[in-house]
């Protein structure tokens, strides 16, 4: 029996050698992934005191989470946040896309277009999210043109330094993730498609909610996935732009690191990514991406 | 009836279509040939309103529609790869036309699906009514594509290339299918193809275009017995065309005398079918050309000889029911032969010469 293993595994590992193609991706991700995961697991049953961490375990740190209504609330403002990003960017992006995808016919032109979205990465994240304070301040761009223009008396307050400041900064920055995706997937669409279904007589809007809207769906998952993933993991922009007034799961991580409580951002670690891996297990439900790619 | 009067069509300083007319009638089978490039989609694309003429009139029954939306005509095209919806079913693409046009929908659910069951009873596809369309193949992919066209009952249909994308077996068996369904509905079908046999085999008349005119219009035998030009001949692929010029009642050819058909005195162009030329030896008193035998094609029912002539490729057909194949060798000298009134002789311009009244019934 033994002698027959040690016989047949040289031969399976020479027929199955295309495996080992895989070897460095899976050393490196085993790691620097699957094992920095579990240790955050483990370190979030860890004892913390003020000044020390000791790896006795105890649901300490979890009770804290669920009780406190610093931390929960952070979880469902995260979660608002995301959700209205995600909707701002789908309305704004979609119709760009469709542009870009669509009514563009010329390949150039297109991918013109779409290097013209990216421009804004081309300044660094810091330089971007700040330039907003400026825009939005009280007595910012926005404010100084609107009581110039006498549509407003007073500045508007609510401008920066709110919820709403983050939200406009979010969308700013995570758009083009959305336009990106969507607009690849509507160019792809066969233009013979829409001349068929005029052809059998649909109207345009018809042609839109039957055909164009369906076959761009798997972009606006994948745009969805982006922004979401992004969104969800998000503190600089709500740090800089709230005044540090909006805290999300993200900005409590860097204050309880910051702070050493490390038994306690590995619970706020804990519920981000699984809040992540549950909304994308969501989209990815939407649409069959291996079929629609 | 659609009437085509003086259509012109240019895509920047290009002319894909110069003054185009001709009519299609109601209840007919009519194939549009063409080599690719001379413009046989755009015309169909222009009758179909996908594409607006620069000038001229498109008619169907008396009306100008020229600016109307393709729904608007009465019309139906089956484009070249289906342009099947990827994302629905075969019974939800079938519907798409009765169920979604704007104008008079069909809402009921039942008349949708005895319509559909109908249509596709006709194309030979029922039972696929919940197939994706990804599931089935080419063949049945241009079968839905067709059903879905003639489910609106449209006057006229459009084909563009239908076949151009089935292997030869299933080709030839969807060439009676169309034909069948075309009889059982019948609506006038236009069929454009790139394929000569495709073209005469399946219409009841037969168009040639070439570099964007209308070169001929007449039934298949018609055509492919007197193409009235040179054009005509070329694209038909059936003809080997000699050049060259008459003298002393001959066609001089590298360095030979032809003999020209009977009460023909002048011609530029002359021209002879593959089949009606023969193979002889290369001191055959009867030999009218000597040529360099270079390789055959067997085609199943005959072979095809390809020899060097004088100037350029001589092509012989020869039919197997008749004698067993011959085999030459390569590089070998023979000769080519074949009856003075087979022979059809064309002007400078390239326009048939003699009575093709007369000759045609003969």
């Amino acid at each position: 029996m033994s002698a027959e293993n040690i016989q047949s595994n040289p031969r399976f590992l020479i027929r199955n050698k295309h495996y080992w193609l895989l070897a460095p991706g899976i050393v490196w991700m085993t790691l620097f992934l699957v094992v920095p995961l579990g240790m955050m697991v483990y370190v979030s049953f860890w004892t913390q005191t003020t000044f020390a961490i000791s790896n006795d375990l105890t649901l300490k740190s979890w009770q804290t989470f669920f009780a406190s209504e610093t931390y929960f609330g952070a979880l469902i403002r995260t979660i608002r946040i995301w959700l209205t990003v995600l909707f701002l960017t789908i309305l704004i992006g979609y119709p760009a896309a469709l542009f870009i995808g669509q009514m563009v016919r010329n390949k150039t032109t297109q991918t013109v277009l779409l290097v013209a979205c990216v421009i804004p990465f081309w300044t660094s994240f810091l330089i971007r999210v700040l330039a907003w304070r400026p825009m939005l301040g009280k007595e910012g761009a926005i404010n100084i043109l609107l009581q110039k223009l006498g549509l407003i008396d007073a500045p508007i307050e609510v401008l920066l330094f709110t919820e709403l400041a983050v939200i406009i900064g979010m969308v700013q920055i995570y758009v083009v993730f959305m336009v990106g995706p969507i607009a690849f997937m509507l160019a792809r669409i066969d233009q013979s498609l829409i001349e068929a279904a005029r052809d059998l007589g649909a109207s345009g809007w018809t042609i839109f909610r039957k055909i164009i809207l369906p076959l761009s769906l798997p972009g606006v998952v994948v745009g969805a996935i982006f922004v979401s993933v992004m969104v969800l993991g998000e503190f600089a922009t709500s740090s800089a732009l709230s005044g540090r007034k909006v805290n999300l799961l993200g900005n409590i991580i860097v204050t309880q690191v910051g702070s050493l409580k490390w038994a306690f951002a590995a619970v706020i670690g804990v519920v981000l990514t699984a809040v992540m891996a549950l909304v994308v297990t969501i989209l990815l439900r939407i649409v069959d991406l291996r079929k629609e790619l | 009836m659609i009437e085509l009067s003086a259509l012109n069509k240019s895509f920047g300083f290009t002319a894909a279509l110069s003054d185009i007319t001709m009519t299609i009638e109601d209840d007919e089978y009519l194939t549009l040939l063409g080599p690719s490039g001379s413009g046989k989609s755009t015309l169909l694309r222009l009758i179909a309103g996908l594409e607006k003429p620069d000038t001229g009139s498109i008619f169907i029954n008396g009306q100008n529609v020229v600016g109307l939306p393709p729904h608007q005509r009465g019309l139906g095209i089956v484009q070249q790869n289906y342009a099947l919806f990827p994302h629905m079913t075969v019974q939800q693409n079938v519907e798409f036309g009765l169920r979604w046009r704007e104008e008079n929908p069909v809402t009921d659910e039942k008349e949708l699906a005895r319509r559909v069951g109908a249509t596709l009873e006709l194309v030979g596809l029922n039972g696929f009514e919940n197939r994706g369309v990804g599931q089935i193949s080419g063949g049945q992919m241009q079968r839905v594509s067709l059903a879905r066209t003639l489910v609106t009952e449209p006057k006229v249909c459009l084909l563009d290339e239908p076949l151009g994308a089935l292997d030869a077996n299933l080709r030839e068996r969807m060439t009676l299918e169309l034909r069948r369904i075309r009889d059982t509905l019948g609506v006038s079908f236009l069929h454009v193809t790139g394929n000569e046999n495709e073209a005469l085999a399946m219409g009841d008349r037969m168009i040639v275009l070439d570099q964007g005119h209308v070169v001929m219009i007449a039934p298949p035998d018609v055509l492919y017995n007197l193409p009235n030009s040179m054009r005509v001949a070329q694209v038909l692929n059936a003809y080997n065309i000699l050049g060259g010029q008459s003298r002393d009642n001959g066609f001089e050819h590298g360095g030979k005398l032809l003999p020209l058909p009977e009460g023909v005195k002048e011609a530029a162009n002359y021209a002879i079918r593959y089949d009606a030329a023969k193979i002889v030896p290369q001191d055959d008193p009867s030999a009218l050309l000597q040529v360099t035998f270079l390789t055959s094609e067997f085609t199943g029912g005959g072979v095809t000889y390809f020899m060097r002539g004088p100037d350029g490729v001589f092509e012989v057909e020869r039919h197997l029911s008749r004698a067993d194949p011959t085999v030459y060798t390569s590089g070998q000298a023979l000769g080519v032969t074949w009856d003075a009134k087979d022979a059809l002789v064309y002007d400078a311009q390239g326009v048939l010469i003699g009575d093709a009244q007369m000759r045609g019934a003969a």
